[in-house]
Protein backbone atom coordinates (compact mmCIF):
# COMPACT_ATOMS: atom_id res chain seq x y z
CA UNK A 1 0.00 0.00 0.00
CA UNK A 2 1.33 3.45 -0.78
CA UNK A 3 1.18 6.46 1.48
CA UNK A 4 2.16 10.11 1.58
CA UNK A 5 3.83 11.84 4.50
CA UNK A 6 3.16 15.55 4.74
CA UNK A 7 6.22 17.69 5.37
CA UNK A 8 4.79 19.09 8.61
CA UNK A 9 4.82 15.66 10.27
CA UNK A 10 7.91 14.20 8.60
CA UNK A 11 9.89 14.70 11.84
CA UNK A 12 7.39 12.35 13.55
CA UNK A 13 8.40 9.58 11.15
CA UNK A 14 12.03 10.31 10.36
CA UNK A 15 13.10 12.46 13.30
CA UNK A 16 14.69 11.41 16.57
CA UNK A 17 12.02 12.29 19.12
CA UNK A 18 9.07 10.47 17.62
CA UNK A 19 5.63 9.59 18.96
CA UNK A 20 4.63 5.93 18.91
CA UNK A 21 2.32 6.49 15.96
CA UNK A 22 5.30 7.86 14.01
CA UNK A 23 7.62 5.05 15.08
CA UNK A 24 5.13 2.42 13.94
CA UNK A 25 4.48 4.23 10.68
CA UNK A 26 8.22 4.24 9.98
CA UNK A 27 8.44 0.55 10.86
CA UNK A 28 5.56 -0.14 8.51
CA UNK A 29 7.30 1.68 5.67
CA UNK A 30 10.67 0.08 6.35
CA UNK A 31 9.25 -3.43 6.56
CA UNK A 32 8.02 -3.30 2.99
CA UNK A 33 4.38 -3.68 3.97
CA UNK A 34 3.81 -0.15 2.82
CA UNK A 35 5.55 2.18 0.44
CA UNK A 36 6.05 5.92 0.39
CA UNK A 37 5.21 8.03 -2.62
CA UNK A 38 7.34 11.04 -3.45
CA UNK A 39 7.55 13.66 -6.15
CA UNK A 40 7.46 17.37 -6.89
CA UNK A 41 7.58 19.94 -4.12
CA UNK A 42 7.05 17.36 -1.36
CA UNK A 43 10.19 15.49 -2.38
CA UNK A 44 12.21 18.69 -2.00
CA UNK A 45 10.57 19.48 1.33
CA UNK A 46 11.26 16.04 2.79
CA UNK A 47 14.83 16.00 1.52
CA UNK A 48 15.61 18.87 3.87
CA UNK A 49 15.58 16.26 6.64
CA UNK A 50 18.99 14.57 6.46
CA UNK A 51 17.88 11.27 7.99
CA UNK A 52 15.09 11.09 5.45
CA UNK A 53 17.51 11.63 2.57
CA UNK A 54 19.68 8.74 3.73
CA UNK A 55 16.69 6.49 4.35
CA UNK A 56 15.10 7.39 1.03
CA UNK A 57 18.13 6.31 -1.01
CA UNK A 58 18.03 2.85 0.49
CA UNK A 59 14.25 2.65 0.47
CA UNK A 60 14.10 3.53 -3.23
CA UNK A 61 16.56 0.76 -4.09
CA UNK A 62 14.50 -1.60 -1.96
CA UNK A 63 11.17 -0.75 -3.58
CA UNK A 64 9.80 0.98 -0.47
CA UNK A 65 9.72 4.42 -2.09
CA UNK A 66 8.01 5.16 -5.38
CA UNK A 67 9.23 8.31 -7.09
CA UNK A 68 6.86 10.10 -9.40
CA UNK A 69 8.15 12.36 -12.12
CA UNK A 70 8.63 15.82 -10.57
CA UNK A 71 7.54 17.60 -13.74
CA UNK A 72 4.27 15.66 -13.90
CA UNK A 73 3.52 16.41 -10.24
CA UNK A 74 4.40 20.07 -10.69
CA UNK A 75 2.22 20.37 -13.79
CA UNK A 76 -0.82 18.90 -12.04
CA UNK A 77 -0.13 21.08 -9.00
CA UNK A 78 -0.29 24.16 -11.19
CA UNK A 79 -3.52 22.94 -12.76
CA UNK A 80 -5.11 22.43 -9.36
CA UNK A 81 -3.98 25.87 -8.29
CA UNK A 82 -5.53 27.45 -11.37
CA UNK A 83 -8.77 25.59 -10.79
CA UNK A 84 -8.77 26.71 -7.16
CA UNK A 85 -10.40 23.48 -6.04
CA UNK A 86 -8.31 22.90 -2.91
CA UNK A 87 -9.04 24.46 0.47
CA UNK A 88 -5.43 24.03 1.58
CA UNK A 89 -2.37 25.42 -0.11
CA UNK A 90 -1.04 21.88 -0.49
CA UNK A 91 -2.10 21.22 -4.06
CA UNK A 92 1.23 19.43 -4.56
CA UNK A 93 0.14 16.74 -2.07
CA UNK A 94 -3.24 16.31 -3.74
CA UNK A 95 -1.53 16.18 -7.14
CA UNK A 96 0.83 13.49 -5.91
CA UNK A 97 -2.05 11.39 -4.61
CA UNK A 98 -3.94 11.73 -7.87
CA UNK A 99 -0.92 10.74 -9.96
CA UNK A 100 0.36 7.92 -7.77
CA UNK A 101 -2.86 6.37 -6.52
CA UNK A 102 -1.73 6.79 -2.89
CA UNK A 103 -4.77 6.99 -0.63
CA UNK A 104 -3.26 7.19 2.84
CA UNK A 105 -1.98 10.53 4.10
CA UNK A 106 -0.03 11.13 7.30
CA UNK A 107 -0.82 14.74 8.11
CA UNK A 108 -2.00 16.96 10.94
CA UNK A 109 -3.01 19.81 8.65
CA UNK A 110 -6.76 20.25 8.98
CA UNK A 111 -7.30 21.87 5.58
CA UNK A 112 -5.20 19.31 3.76
CA UNK A 113 -7.05 16.50 5.54
CA UNK A 114 -10.33 17.93 4.21
CA UNK A 115 -8.94 18.13 0.70
CA UNK A 116 -7.66 14.58 0.91
CA UNK A 117 -11.07 13.32 1.98
CA UNK A 118 -12.89 15.39 -0.63
CA UNK A 119 -14.47 12.92 -3.05
CA UNK A 120 -14.38 15.53 -5.80
CA UNK A 121 -10.59 15.61 -5.55
CA UNK A 122 -9.58 12.11 -4.52
CA UNK A 123 -11.74 9.08 -5.12
CA UNK A 124 -11.91 5.41 -6.07
CA UNK A 125 -11.07 4.67 -3.32
CA UNK A 126 -11.38 7.73 -1.10
CA UNK A 127 -8.46 9.05 0.87
CA UNK A 128 -7.80 8.11 4.49
CA UNK A 129 -5.98 10.15 7.11
CA UNK A 130 -3.32 9.01 9.57
CA UNK A 131 -3.10 11.74 12.16
CA UNK A 132 -1.58 12.36 15.59
CA UNK A 133 -3.57 15.50 16.36
CA UNK A 134 -5.89 13.76 18.80
CA UNK A 135 -3.66 10.94 19.99
CA UNK A 136 -0.04 10.33 19.10
CA UNK A 137 0.00 6.82 20.58
CA UNK A 138 -0.24 3.91 18.18
CA UNK A 139 -3.98 3.41 18.53
CA UNK A 140 -6.21 0.73 17.05
CA UNK A 141 -7.32 3.32 14.48
CA UNK A 142 -3.72 3.74 13.37
CA UNK A 143 -3.25 -0.01 13.27
CA UNK A 144 -6.33 -0.47 11.12
CA UNK A 145 -5.18 2.17 8.68
CA UNK A 146 -1.88 0.39 8.16
CA UNK A 147 -3.66 -2.91 7.59
CA UNK A 148 -5.84 -1.59 4.78
CA UNK A 149 -4.85 -1.87 1.18
CA UNK A 150 -6.30 1.22 -0.37
CA UNK A 151 -4.09 2.22 -3.26
CA UNK A 152 -5.65 3.07 -6.55
CA UNK A 153 -4.16 0.82 -9.22
CA UNK B 1 13.58 -17.32 -24.71
CA UNK B 2 10.81 -15.29 -23.15
CA UNK B 3 10.76 -17.05 -19.81
CA UNK B 4 12.15 -20.08 -18.05
CA UNK B 5 10.33 -22.66 -15.98
CA UNK B 6 11.86 -25.01 -13.42
CA UNK B 7 10.39 -27.76 -11.29
CA UNK B 8 11.95 -30.11 -8.72
CA UNK B 9 15.28 -28.69 -9.80
CA UNK B 10 17.92 -28.14 -7.09
CA UNK B 11 16.39 -25.71 -4.57
CA UNK B 12 13.21 -25.14 -6.61
CA UNK B 13 10.27 -27.40 -5.83
CA UNK B 14 6.92 -26.34 -7.30
CA UNK B 15 6.94 -25.22 -10.93
CA UNK B 16 8.01 -21.60 -11.27
CA UNK B 17 8.22 -19.40 -14.32
CA UNK B 18 10.61 -16.45 -14.50
CA UNK B 19 10.50 -13.82 -17.22
CA UNK B 20 13.65 -13.17 -19.20
CA UNK B 21 14.24 -9.81 -20.84
CA UNK B 22 17.06 -8.39 -22.94
CA UNK B 23 18.68 -7.57 -19.59
CA UNK B 24 17.82 -9.90 -16.72
CA UNK B 25 19.37 -9.46 -13.29
CA UNK B 26 19.41 -12.31 -10.80
CA UNK B 27 19.61 -11.04 -7.25
CA UNK B 28 19.32 -12.54 -3.79
CA UNK B 29 21.40 -14.00 -1.02
CA UNK B 30 24.06 -16.67 -1.50
CA UNK B 31 22.87 -20.23 -2.09
CA UNK B 32 19.46 -19.31 -3.44
CA UNK B 33 19.77 -21.07 -6.79
CA UNK B 34 20.88 -18.25 -9.08
CA UNK B 35 23.73 -20.26 -10.55
CA UNK B 36 21.53 -23.35 -10.89
CA UNK B 37 19.03 -21.22 -12.74
CA UNK B 38 21.74 -20.15 -15.18
CA UNK B 39 22.85 -23.75 -15.63
CA UNK B 40 19.29 -24.66 -16.56
CA UNK B 41 19.15 -21.89 -19.15
CA UNK B 42 22.28 -23.21 -20.81
CA UNK B 43 21.11 -26.82 -20.58
CA UNK B 44 17.82 -25.95 -22.24
CA UNK B 45 19.60 -24.00 -24.95
CA UNK B 46 21.85 -26.99 -25.65
CA UNK B 47 18.92 -29.37 -25.71
CA UNK B 48 16.43 -27.34 -27.69
CA UNK B 49 18.52 -25.78 -30.44
CA UNK B 50 21.50 -27.87 -31.51
CA UNK B 51 19.89 -30.88 -29.82
CA UNK B 52 22.62 -32.00 -27.43
CA UNK B 53 22.04 -34.03 -24.31
CA UNK B 54 22.84 -31.29 -21.77
CA UNK B 55 25.85 -31.64 -19.55
CA UNK B 56 25.04 -30.31 -16.10
CA UNK B 57 28.68 -30.62 -15.09
CA UNK B 58 30.14 -28.50 -17.86
CA UNK B 59 32.11 -25.43 -16.70
CA UNK B 60 31.40 -23.06 -15.08
CA UNK B 61 28.49 -25.01 -13.61
CA UNK B 62 28.92 -28.29 -11.84
CA UNK B 63 25.58 -29.38 -10.48
CA UNK B 64 26.69 -32.95 -9.84
CA UNK B 65 24.79 -36.12 -10.64
CA UNK B 66 21.04 -36.45 -10.90
CA UNK B 67 20.92 -37.24 -7.19
CA UNK B 68 22.28 -33.77 -6.46
CA UNK B 69 20.07 -32.08 -9.03
CA UNK B 70 16.61 -33.38 -8.15
CA UNK B 71 15.03 -31.26 -5.42
CA UNK B 72 15.20 -32.79 -1.95
CA UNK B 73 12.08 -31.90 0.00
CA UNK B 74 12.33 -31.84 3.79
CA UNK B 75 9.15 -33.87 3.97
CA UNK B 76 7.08 -35.80 1.47
CA UNK B 77 8.08 -37.93 -1.46
CA UNK B 78 11.02 -37.04 -3.61
CA UNK B 79 10.50 -36.90 -7.35
CA UNK B 80 12.50 -39.17 -9.67
CA UNK B 81 12.75 -36.43 -12.25
CA UNK B 82 13.21 -32.69 -12.61
CA UNK B 83 11.94 -30.33 -15.27
CA UNK B 84 12.97 -27.27 -17.16
CA UNK B 85 11.37 -25.40 -20.01
CA UNK B 86 10.96 -22.10 -21.71
CA UNK B 87 8.39 -20.06 -23.56
CA UNK B 88 9.34 -18.59 -26.90
CA UNK B 89 7.84 -16.69 -29.81
CA UNK B 90 8.24 -18.64 -33.05
CA UNK B 91 9.64 -17.00 -36.18
CA UNK B 92 8.26 -16.96 -39.67
CA UNK B 93 10.23 -18.13 -42.73
CA UNK B 94 11.96 -14.73 -42.92
CA UNK B 95 13.10 -14.94 -39.32
CA UNK B 96 10.59 -12.41 -38.03
CA UNK B 97 8.84 -13.20 -34.75
CA UNK B 98 5.17 -14.12 -35.01
CA UNK B 99 4.00 -12.13 -32.01
CA UNK B 100 0.51 -13.62 -32.01
CA UNK B 101 1.98 -17.03 -31.19
CA UNK B 102 3.69 -18.38 -28.12
CA UNK B 103 5.17 -21.85 -27.88
CA UNK B 104 6.53 -23.73 -24.93
CA UNK B 105 9.40 -26.18 -24.89
CA UNK B 106 9.62 -28.42 -21.86
CA UNK B 107 11.85 -31.27 -20.85
CA UNK B 108 11.65 -33.79 -18.06
CA UNK B 109 15.05 -35.09 -17.03
CA UNK B 110 15.53 -38.49 -15.47
CA UNK B 111 18.21 -41.01 -14.77
CA UNK B 112 19.98 -42.58 -17.71
CA UNK B 113 20.12 -46.36 -18.02
CA UNK B 114 23.87 -46.11 -17.66
CA UNK B 115 25.58 -43.65 -15.36
CA UNK B 116 24.29 -40.96 -13.09
CA UNK B 117 23.99 -38.02 -15.48
CA UNK B 118 20.49 -36.70 -16.15
CA UNK B 119 19.05 -37.29 -19.60
CA UNK B 120 15.91 -35.90 -21.21
CA UNK B 121 13.23 -38.57 -20.81
CA UNK B 122 10.33 -36.54 -22.08
CA UNK B 123 10.42 -33.50 -24.35
CA UNK B 124 7.46 -31.55 -25.56
CA UNK B 125 6.80 -28.50 -27.71
CA UNK B 126 3.35 -27.03 -27.40
CA UNK B 127 1.41 -24.13 -28.82
CA UNK B 128 0.19 -22.12 -25.83
CA UNK B 129 -2.82 -20.81 -27.74
CA UNK B 130 -4.18 -24.12 -29.04
CA UNK B 131 -4.17 -27.69 -27.92
CA UNK B 132 -1.38 -28.62 -30.31
CA UNK B 133 1.72 -30.37 -29.11
CA UNK B 134 4.36 -32.92 -29.95
CA UNK B 135 5.94 -35.05 -27.28
CA UNK B 136 8.76 -37.58 -27.17
CA UNK B 137 8.76 -39.96 -24.27
CA UNK B 138 11.70 -42.27 -23.72
CA UNK B 139 10.79 -45.84 -22.80
CA UNK B 140 13.34 -48.51 -21.93
CA UNK B 141 16.33 -49.38 -24.11
CA UNK B 142 16.06 -46.47 -26.50
CA UNK B 143 12.42 -47.00 -27.40
CA UNK B 144 10.51 -43.79 -27.88
CA UNK B 145 6.85 -43.00 -28.12
CA UNK B 146 6.12 -39.85 -30.05
CA UNK B 147 2.70 -38.30 -29.49
CA UNK B 148 1.16 -35.76 -31.87
CA UNK B 149 -1.85 -33.82 -30.77
CA UNK B 150 -4.00 -31.17 -32.42
CA UNK B 151 -7.49 -30.03 -31.43
CA UNK B 152 -8.82 -32.45 -34.06
CA UNK B 153 -6.61 -35.50 -33.73
CA UNK B 154 -4.20 -37.43 -31.57
CA UNK B 155 -1.96 -40.29 -32.55
CA UNK B 156 1.32 -41.86 -31.67
CA UNK B 157 4.22 -43.65 -33.24
CA UNK B 158 6.82 -45.95 -31.68
CA UNK B 159 10.42 -46.02 -32.78
CA UNK B 160 13.89 -46.71 -31.52
CA UNK B 161 16.77 -44.26 -31.25
CA UNK B 162 19.94 -44.07 -29.18
CA UNK B 163 21.58 -40.79 -28.19
CA UNK B 164 24.39 -41.18 -30.65
CA UNK B 165 27.25 -38.82 -29.86
CA UNK B 166 25.09 -37.06 -27.32
CA UNK B 167 22.63 -35.86 -29.96
CA UNK B 168 18.93 -36.16 -29.19
CA UNK B 169 16.43 -37.03 -31.88
CA UNK B 170 15.24 -33.87 -33.67
CA UNK B 171 11.55 -33.11 -33.28
CA UNK B 172 10.85 -33.31 -37.00
CA UNK B 173 12.33 -36.81 -37.36
CA UNK B 174 9.26 -38.91 -36.63
CA UNK B 175 7.25 -36.60 -38.85
CA UNK B 176 9.55 -37.48 -41.71
CA UNK B 177 9.21 -41.18 -40.93
CA UNK B 178 5.46 -40.92 -40.65
CA UNK B 179 5.11 -38.87 -43.83
CA UNK B 180 7.37 -41.09 -45.91
CA UNK B 181 6.26 -44.42 -44.59
CA UNK B 182 2.85 -43.66 -43.27
CA UNK B 183 1.06 -45.31 -46.15
CA UNK B 184 3.29 -48.37 -46.12
CA UNK B 185 3.69 -48.75 -42.38
CA UNK B 186 0.28 -47.87 -41.16
CA UNK B 187 0.79 -50.22 -38.28
CA UNK B 188 3.43 -47.81 -36.92
CA UNK B 189 0.90 -45.02 -36.58
CA UNK B 190 -1.59 -45.51 -33.82
CA UNK B 191 -4.58 -43.27 -33.98
CA UNK B 192 -5.94 -42.27 -30.60
CA UNK B 193 -8.47 -39.67 -31.69
CA UNK B 194 -9.59 -38.02 -34.95
CA UNK B 195 -9.17 -38.99 -38.59
CA UNK B 196 -6.74 -41.53 -40.03
CA UNK B 197 -4.54 -40.72 -41.81
CA UNK B 198 -4.14 -37.23 -40.36
CA UNK B 199 -5.43 -34.42 -42.53
CA UNK B 200 -3.10 -31.99 -44.29
CA UNK B 201 -4.25 -29.29 -41.87
CA UNK B 202 -3.16 -31.44 -38.93
CA UNK B 203 0.16 -32.16 -40.57
CA UNK B 204 0.78 -28.49 -41.14
CA UNK B 205 0.14 -27.68 -37.51
CA UNK B 206 2.42 -30.45 -36.33
CA UNK B 207 5.12 -29.59 -38.84
CA UNK B 208 4.97 -25.93 -37.87
CA UNK B 209 5.50 -26.73 -34.23
CA UNK B 210 8.22 -29.31 -34.87
CA UNK B 211 10.26 -26.94 -37.00
CA UNK B 212 9.81 -23.92 -34.73
CA UNK B 213 13.05 -24.44 -32.81
CA UNK B 214 15.13 -24.99 -35.92
CA UNK B 215 18.81 -25.79 -35.62
CA UNK B 216 20.83 -23.01 -34.10
CA UNK B 217 24.24 -23.02 -32.57
CA UNK B 218 23.35 -20.40 -30.02
CA UNK B 219 25.22 -21.63 -26.97
CA UNK B 220 25.37 -18.73 -24.53
CA UNK B 221 28.70 -17.47 -23.30
CA UNK B 222 28.81 -18.53 -19.67
CA UNK B 223 31.21 -16.41 -17.67
CA UNK B 224 32.21 -17.78 -14.29
CA UNK B 225 32.51 -15.87 -11.03
CA UNK B 226 36.23 -16.60 -10.85
CA UNK B 227 38.43 -15.31 -13.62
CA UNK B 228 41.95 -16.16 -14.62
CA UNK B 229 44.93 -14.45 -12.99
CA UNK B 230 46.89 -12.10 -15.17
CA UNK B 231 50.36 -13.20 -16.27
CA UNK B 232 53.52 -11.25 -16.98
CA UNK B 233 54.00 -13.03 -20.32
CA UNK B 234 51.57 -15.03 -22.40
CA UNK B 235 52.45 -17.78 -24.81
CA UNK B 236 50.21 -18.04 -27.84
CA UNK B 237 47.80 -20.96 -27.69
CA UNK B 238 44.16 -21.63 -28.56
CA UNK B 239 41.47 -19.00 -28.13
CA UNK B 240 38.54 -21.29 -27.38
CA UNK B 241 36.08 -19.44 -25.11
CA UNK B 242 36.58 -20.28 -21.48
CA UNK B 243 34.39 -19.30 -18.51
CA UNK B 244 37.39 -17.93 -16.64
CA UNK B 245 38.64 -15.91 -19.58
CA UNK B 246 41.96 -17.72 -20.18
CA UNK B 247 41.35 -17.27 -23.88
CA UNK B 248 41.11 -13.48 -23.89
CA UNK B 249 44.86 -12.69 -24.20
CA UNK B 250 45.02 -15.17 -27.09
CA UNK B 251 42.06 -13.50 -28.75
CA UNK B 252 43.86 -10.16 -28.50
CA UNK B 253 47.07 -11.58 -29.91
CA UNK B 254 45.31 -13.27 -32.82
CA UNK B 255 43.39 -10.14 -33.72
CA UNK B 256 46.50 -7.97 -33.34
CA UNK B 257 48.46 -10.03 -35.85
CA UNK B 258 45.74 -11.26 -38.20
CA UNK B 259 43.01 -8.66 -38.42
CA UNK B 260 43.98 -5.00 -38.04
CA UNK B 261 40.44 -3.75 -38.45
CA UNK B 262 38.92 -6.13 -35.92
CA UNK B 263 41.72 -5.40 -33.44
CA UNK B 264 41.21 -1.68 -33.89
CA UNK B 265 37.43 -2.02 -33.35
CA UNK B 266 37.74 -4.11 -30.22
CA UNK B 267 40.53 -1.90 -28.86
CA UNK B 268 38.42 1.22 -29.32
CA UNK B 269 35.39 -0.40 -27.68
CA UNK B 270 37.38 -1.72 -24.73
CA UNK B 271 39.19 1.57 -24.23
CA UNK B 272 35.88 3.42 -24.29
CA UNK B 273 34.71 1.25 -21.43
CA UNK B 274 38.08 1.64 -19.72
CA UNK B 275 37.70 5.43 -19.78
CA UNK B 276 34.09 5.40 -18.56
CA UNK B 277 34.90 3.04 -15.73
CA UNK B 278 38.11 4.83 -14.79
CA UNK B 279 40.04 1.57 -15.11
CA UNK B 280 42.38 2.54 -17.95
CA UNK B 281 42.64 4.66 -21.08
CA UNK B 282 44.65 2.49 -23.39
CA UNK B 283 45.27 -1.20 -23.97
CA UNK B 284 48.06 -2.61 -26.12
CA UNK B 285 49.86 -5.81 -27.07
CA UNK B 286 53.59 -5.77 -26.56
CA UNK B 287 55.47 -8.53 -28.30
CA UNK B 288 59.23 -8.32 -27.75
CA UNK B 289 59.85 -10.83 -30.53
CA UNK B 290 57.48 -9.04 -32.93
CA UNK B 291 56.10 -12.33 -34.23
CA UNK B 292 52.71 -13.92 -33.74
CA UNK B 293 54.20 -17.08 -32.33
CA UNK B 294 56.33 -15.23 -29.76
CA UNK B 295 55.48 -14.47 -26.16
CA UNK B 296 53.58 -11.27 -25.58
CA UNK B 297 52.39 -8.95 -22.85
CA UNK B 298 49.15 -7.07 -22.36
CA UNK B 299 49.85 -3.51 -21.40
CA UNK B 300 47.61 -0.92 -19.89
CA UNK B 301 47.97 2.82 -19.77
CA UNK B 302 46.11 5.26 -17.53
CA UNK B 303 46.38 8.87 -18.60
CA UNK B 304 47.59 11.47 -16.15
CA UNK B 305 45.74 14.68 -15.49
CA UNK B 306 45.06 17.00 -18.44
CA UNK B 307 45.25 14.03 -20.81
CA UNK B 308 48.98 13.53 -20.53
CA UNK B 309 49.91 9.97 -21.35
CA UNK B 310 51.44 8.09 -18.47
CA UNK B 311 53.68 5.06 -18.80
CA UNK B 312 52.38 1.71 -19.96
CA UNK B 313 52.15 -1.01 -17.34
CA UNK B 314 51.93 -4.73 -17.63
CA UNK B 315 48.44 -6.06 -16.91
CA UNK B 316 49.80 -7.90 -13.89
CA UNK B 317 51.15 -4.69 -12.40
CA UNK B 318 47.88 -2.76 -12.37
CA UNK B 319 44.86 -3.25 -10.14
CA UNK B 320 43.27 -6.68 -10.20
CA UNK B 321 39.96 -5.21 -11.35
CA UNK B 322 41.33 -4.56 -14.85
CA UNK B 323 42.24 -8.17 -15.58
CA UNK B 324 38.99 -9.37 -14.01
CA UNK B 325 36.79 -7.04 -16.06
CA UNK B 326 38.53 -7.68 -19.39
CA UNK B 327 37.07 -11.16 -20.11
CA UNK B 328 33.52 -9.95 -19.49
CA UNK B 329 33.84 -6.78 -21.51
CA UNK B 330 35.75 -8.38 -24.37
CA UNK B 331 33.23 -11.19 -24.78
CA UNK B 332 30.40 -8.66 -24.92
CA UNK B 333 32.11 -6.82 -27.76
CA UNK B 334 33.29 -9.91 -29.62
CA UNK B 335 29.89 -11.52 -29.97
CA UNK B 336 27.23 -10.38 -32.38
CA UNK B 337 23.65 -9.31 -32.03
CA UNK B 338 21.49 -12.20 -30.89
CA UNK B 339 24.16 -13.62 -28.60
CA UNK B 340 23.21 -14.67 -25.11
CA UNK B 341 25.45 -14.10 -22.08
CA UNK B 342 25.20 -15.77 -18.71
CA UNK B 343 27.41 -13.76 -16.38
CA UNK B 344 28.14 -14.53 -12.76
CA UNK B 345 29.14 -11.59 -10.59
CA UNK B 346 30.85 -9.61 -13.33
CA UNK B 347 31.49 -6.86 -10.79
CA UNK B 348 33.96 -8.74 -8.60
CA UNK B 349 37.13 -6.78 -7.78
CA UNK B 350 35.75 -3.62 -9.37
CA UNK B 351 35.55 -0.26 -7.64
CA UNK B 352 31.94 1.01 -7.28
CA UNK B 353 32.44 3.52 -10.10
CA UNK B 354 33.54 0.74 -12.44
CA UNK B 355 30.62 -1.42 -11.27
CA UNK B 356 28.27 1.41 -12.19
CA UNK B 357 29.97 1.79 -15.59
CA UNK B 358 29.47 -1.91 -16.13
CA UNK B 359 25.75 -1.37 -15.51
CA UNK B 360 25.64 1.25 -18.27
CA UNK B 361 27.60 -1.04 -20.57
CA UNK B 362 25.11 -3.85 -19.98
CA UNK B 363 22.26 -1.49 -20.87
CA UNK B 364 23.99 -0.57 -24.13
CA UNK B 365 24.70 -4.18 -25.05
CA UNK B 366 21.17 -5.32 -24.25
CA UNK B 367 19.77 -2.44 -26.28
CA UNK B 368 21.85 -3.56 -29.25
CA UNK B 369 20.21 -6.97 -29.51
CA UNK B 370 22.24 -9.08 -27.10
CA UNK B 371 20.57 -10.89 -24.25
CA UNK B 372 22.31 -10.64 -20.89
CA UNK B 373 21.43 -12.68 -17.85
CA UNK B 374 23.52 -11.39 -14.98
CA UNK B 375 23.85 -12.72 -11.47
CA UNK B 376 24.92 -9.81 -9.29
CA UNK B 377 25.34 -8.61 -5.72
CA UNK B 378 26.19 -5.09 -6.84
CA UNK B 379 23.93 -2.23 -5.78
CA UNK B 380 26.04 0.13 -7.87
CA UNK B 381 25.41 -1.85 -11.03
CA UNK B 382 21.68 -2.15 -10.41
CA UNK B 383 21.30 1.49 -9.36
CA UNK B 384 23.06 2.63 -12.53
CA UNK B 385 20.69 0.58 -14.67
CA UNK B 386 17.69 2.10 -12.86
CA UNK B 387 19.05 5.60 -13.33
CA UNK B 388 20.02 5.11 -16.97
CA UNK B 389 16.46 4.04 -17.72
CA UNK B 390 14.95 6.88 -15.69
CA UNK B 391 17.17 9.47 -17.36
CA UNK B 392 16.86 7.93 -20.84
CA UNK B 393 20.63 7.45 -20.95
CA UNK B 394 19.99 4.13 -22.68
CA UNK B 395 17.70 2.98 -25.44
CA UNK B 396 16.60 0.20 -23.14
CA UNK B 397 12.98 0.54 -22.02
CA UNK B 398 11.72 -0.38 -18.56
CA UNK B 399 10.10 -3.57 -19.90
CA UNK B 400 13.47 -4.61 -21.32
CA UNK B 401 14.77 -5.23 -17.82
CA UNK B 402 13.72 -8.11 -15.63
CA UNK B 403 14.89 -8.39 -12.04
CA UNK B 404 14.49 -11.84 -10.56
CA UNK B 405 14.75 -11.92 -6.80
CA UNK B 406 15.57 -15.34 -5.41
CA UNK B 407 14.22 -15.77 -1.90
CA UNK B 408 15.02 -18.72 0.27
CA UNK B 409 12.08 -20.22 2.17
CA UNK B 410 12.11 -23.05 4.69
CA UNK B 411 11.98 -25.80 2.10
CA UNK B 412 12.68 -24.24 -1.24
CA UNK B 413 13.40 -21.04 -3.12
CA UNK B 414 10.87 -18.68 -4.66
CA UNK B 415 11.65 -16.49 -7.65
CA UNK B 416 9.97 -13.08 -7.43
CA UNK B 417 9.75 -11.05 -10.63
CA UNK B 418 10.46 -7.37 -9.98
CA UNK B 419 10.10 -4.58 -12.50
CA UNK B 420 11.63 -1.19 -13.12
CA UNK B 421 9.33 1.62 -14.21
CA UNK B 422 10.13 4.71 -16.26
CA UNK B 423 11.02 6.62 -13.10
CA UNK B 424 13.55 4.00 -12.08
CA UNK B 425 11.37 2.64 -9.29
CA UNK B 426 11.53 -0.99 -8.25
CA UNK B 427 8.04 -2.45 -8.45
CA UNK B 428 6.52 -5.67 -7.06
CA UNK B 429 9.21 -6.09 -4.40
CA UNK B 430 8.09 -8.46 -1.64
CA UNK B 431 8.61 -7.28 1.93
CA UNK B 432 11.70 -9.48 2.32
CA UNK B 433 13.50 -7.79 -0.57
CA UNK B 434 16.60 -6.03 0.78
CA UNK B 435 15.23 -6.11 4.33
CA UNK B 436 18.79 -6.52 5.57
CA UNK B 437 19.78 -3.21 3.98
CA UNK B 438 16.71 -1.46 5.36
CA UNK B 439 17.54 -2.73 8.85
CA UNK B 440 21.14 -1.58 8.54
CA UNK B 441 20.05 1.86 7.38
CA UNK B 442 17.55 2.18 10.20
CA UNK B 443 20.25 1.18 12.66
CA UNK B 444 22.80 3.60 11.26
CA UNK B 445 20.26 6.42 11.52
CA UNK B 446 19.45 5.46 15.09
CA UNK B 447 15.75 5.21 14.26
Amino acid sequence: MCAIVDANVAHQVFGTNRPNAGIEFFAWLSSGNGSLVLGGKLRHELNKISSFTIWQKEATASGRVILKDDSEVDALTEELKKEGVCKSDDEHVVALAKLSGARLLYSNDDKLQKDFKNKELIDDPRGLIYSTLVNDSFTSTHQNLLRKNICKK
Amino acid sequence: MESITVKDFRCFHAEQTARLAPLTLLVGENSTGKTSFMAMIRALTDLAFPGFVPDFKDDPYDLGSIEEIIHKPISGNRSNTFEGGFYFIPQDKNGKPIKSKQYRFNSVFGKSEKGTAPVPVCRRISDCNSNTWVEYRLQKKGNYICHFNTPECEWKINFQYRHRGGIVLPFYFPIVIAMENGSEKKSDLVMIRGSAPPSEKDWNKIEDICLSLGYMDVRPYAGGPVRSRPRRYYEPSHDIPDPEGYHIPMVFNNLYYRDDEAWSDIKIAIEKFGKKSGLFDEIAINSPEKVESGTFQIQIRKFWSRGRKGPRHNLIDVGYGVSQALPVITELFLRDEGSVFLLQQPEVHLHPSAQAALGSQFCDMAASGRQLIVETHSDHLLDRIRMDIRDSETELQPEDVSILYFERGDQDVSIHPLRIDKNGNILNAPSSYRQFFMDETRRSLGL
